[in-house]
């Protein structure tokens, strides 16, 4: 077992402890009133900023109604409004009064209604949920998506909030729960994980810790979904709490204009920001070449890779593409989070995540991490994501049991801010929560203390005995320039009479005139496939752009996007016997 | 040709079934034509040929259904879009 307790790496803080708050509503009534906390950026002519004073009177009214519908402490209040100011202000002041709320995703154009319907009314119903708060703008045909369930009342809020000049004072034990957010996944299949005020002040000391947040100069972007721990935690609570002016702008604006980040940026000298891994990639292709200048990105001091396996190829495509746009060498950084630890479990500092080469046939046969000369043949580079925060464990693991250092194997971790169960799931707790270590179902493994994540247990092919990671396949096929943005999603397929998965890929094509000599590409990419990873590939299927599923958070949806395929091939699925996969 | 034609012809191209004839009036959505994901795509080339800025966050499945309702859309949210 390895046990890191304090990373050596972790200088003195520049924030005073935010252990001397009880909870986080005293945290934010700690902060200076006249500090701009949340800036909207809507669009190039139309911002919106609170200060934490203005800020907190919002929050204060929205508790108000809240306590006027009949909330009161430790009553669960489902939020679903769109990304902004209210939906923040509401998130506070139910905390205000002792409540506990959830955002859950807004209704945007992107989603399927029916798919939307059976997510919403699984997740809201498992909450016992005691109100569930709309905004005034909520689209009047997706109102019967918002099912109640017995006992439970819809509330409206109001957009203006009226004055409120005190709120009952209502006594919040730090091991009362602060809040429930999701673990990622499919909408319907959601787990609410369930936090104290303490775990979360814990969490957000070691943080604010191994960032040396400063509030005096840090700011915070952001287009991250608040129902998502990187977009709640990293870019919400941590700021609220740290007192820390922060700029949001909306997940589906962001997919629309993604450039418009550099652009925020540059206006606001944002220091900090996390992304998950695909953005680097989107980011840097979608901006048109010749504004590439134009931004100024010298203020950022920490933009973090997050919530995906790390790419070193996609980290380097940011940077260089940037670099003319003064992004700092070494301001790309990595981290592993999870809803579980409330957020992160490890963050890479100084000059940016370390970089291994290890042998391929190694690790794909054996699981195993032998050091390889940079830039060998058949050697993999994996990109850390960094040291583990203090009082966080890790264990290497395969079927419970611990692994020798330098072999890959399912992550362990125990932690003091690790939550203490999904919320009214007993069944998936045990299953999660073993003897207080929480099977992550991530695959890792830890070099020099440095957490190398490779992927998701569940994602992983085993072609012949060979271990293949589905994202090593896609990083090859996305590198063929008829490929659309990085957009490739490799599955494994069972095929009975061998016994054995194969491996089938699915690739956008940038235009469809591609798709006329589909066989020359196919050729390359088999090639490249079999030089890289020593695996061929059974069947690639080339599709027009937009073809490939992505989740609400703009990752590719790999189960969603599986489904698709198989129910416009159905011949793959032919053996209905096969093992799950 | 119109704005409007131009978005028949891209649609058209999208969803590459020869033998469907696209015109205004065509449900594409709710007829499963297309699928949402194409509907940033979709809601970028509606921005260029109406040079507006179109908030996306005010946009819901059922204002991308037609390309009439797509014009129509444009006119009820889009802003006139600065340069840039």
């Amino acid at each position: 077992m390895t046990q890191n307790t304090l990373d050596p790496l972790c200088s003195p803080l520049k924030w005073p402890s935010v252990k001397v708050f009880h909870n986080l509503v005293e945290a934010l009534a700690g902060a200076p009133l006249d500090r701009p906390f949340i800036t909207h950026w809507i669009d190039e002519d139309e911002q919106e900023t609170v200060t934490f004073g203005q800020f907190r009177q919002r929050a204060r009214a929205h508790g108000f109604e809240l306590r006027k519908s009949g909330v009161t402490a430790g009553d669960r209040v489902v939020l679903i409004m769109p990304q902004g100011i209210p939906a923040m202000a509401a998130f506070a002041g139910a905390m205000m009064i002792g409540a506990v709320p959830a955002f859950l995703a807004y209704p945007n154009f992107k989603i399927e209604p029916a798919k939307y319907r059976s997510g919403l009314l699984g997740v809201t119903a498992n909450l016992g949920a005691k109100i569930v708060v709309i905004d005034e703008e909520f689209p009047e045909e997706m109102l019967d998506c918002v099912t109640l369930t017995e006992g439970q009342k819809l509330v409206r809020l109001s957009a203006t909030t009226p004055d409120v000049a005190t709120l009952p004072e209502v006594k919040i034990p730090s091991e009362a729960l602060a809040f429930i957010q999701h673990s990622a996944g499919t909408t319907g299949l959601q787990k609410g994980v369930a936090l104290t005020h303490e775990a979360v002040l814990t969490q957000l000391e070691h943080m604010a810790g191994a960032l040396q947040i400063d509030s005096a100069s840090d700011r915070i972007y952001s287009w991250l979904p608040l129902y998502h721990d990187m977009g709640l935690i990293a870019c919400f609570v941590l700021p609220m709490v740290c007192h820390l002016p922060i700029v949001i702008q909306s997940p589906i604006d962001w997919v629309m204009h993604p450039d418009a980040m550099l652009q925020i940026i540059t206006e606001h000298r944002c220091t900090l920001a996390w992304l998950p891994n695909f953005a680097f990639q989107f980011v840097s292709r979608r901006t048109p070449t010749d504004t590439k200048t134009h931004y100024d990105l010298s203020s950022l001091r920490a933009l973090i890779n997050c919530s995906e396996p790390v790419r070193s190829s996609s980290m380097d495509e940011f940077q260089n593409t940037f670099a003319p746009a003064g992004l700092k060498p070494g301001a790309l950084q990595s981290s592993y989070a999870m809803a579980e630890n409330v957020f992160a479990v490890t963050q890479s500092q100084n000059n940016g995540p370390a970089r291994i080469w290890a042998n391929g046939p190694a690790f794909r046969s054996q699981h195993r991490i032998i050091r390889a000369e940079p830039g060998a043949s058949d050697a993999i580079c994996f990109t850390s994501s960094g040291r583990l925060l203090p009082h966080q464990l890790i264990r290497i693991a395969e079927d419970g049991a611990d692994l020798q250092p330098s072999y890959v194997g399912e992550i362990l971790l125990k932690s003091d801010c690790l939550f203490r169960g999904y919320y009214n799931r007993p069944d998936l707790t045990r299953a999660a929560l073993v003897d207080g270590w929480y099977h992550t179902g991530d695959l890792g493994f830890l070099l020099d203390n440095e957490l190398y994540v490779v992927g998701r247990k569940k994602d992983l092919l085993i072609i012949g005995g060979e271990n293949i990671y589905p994202q090593d396949i896609e990083e090859i096929v996305a590198a063929h320039p008829a490929i659309h943005d990085g957009r490739a999603v490799a599955l494994g397929v069972y095929n009975p009479e061998i016994g054995t998965e194969e491996i089938v890929v699915v690739a956008e094509v940038n235009n469809e005139k591609l798709l006329a000599n589909h066989d020359e590409i196919e050729q390359a990419i088999r090639s490249q496939v079999v030089a890289g990873l020593g695996v061929a590939v059974k069947q690639i299927f080339f599709k027009p752009p937009k073809w490939i599923v992505k989740s609400t958070a703009g990752k590719a949806a790999r189960s969603a996007t599986r489904d698709k395929l198989l129910r416009e091939h159905p011949e793959l699925n032919s053996d209905k016997s096969g093992p799950p996969s | 040709m119109t704005e409007s034609q131009q978005m028949i012809e891209h649609v058209a191209k999208l969803i590459r079934k020869p033998n469907v004839t696209i015109d205004e009036n065509t449900p594409l959505v709710s007829s499963g034509l297309i699928d949402s994901m194409s509907l940033v795509d979709l809601l970028i080339k509606l921005e260029d040929l109406t040079h507006m800025r179109i908030p996306a966050g005010k946009v819901q499945p059922k204002d991308m259904d037609t390309i009439a309702k797509m014009f129509a859309t444009a006119q009820r949210v889009g802003k006139p879009r600065p340069n840039r």
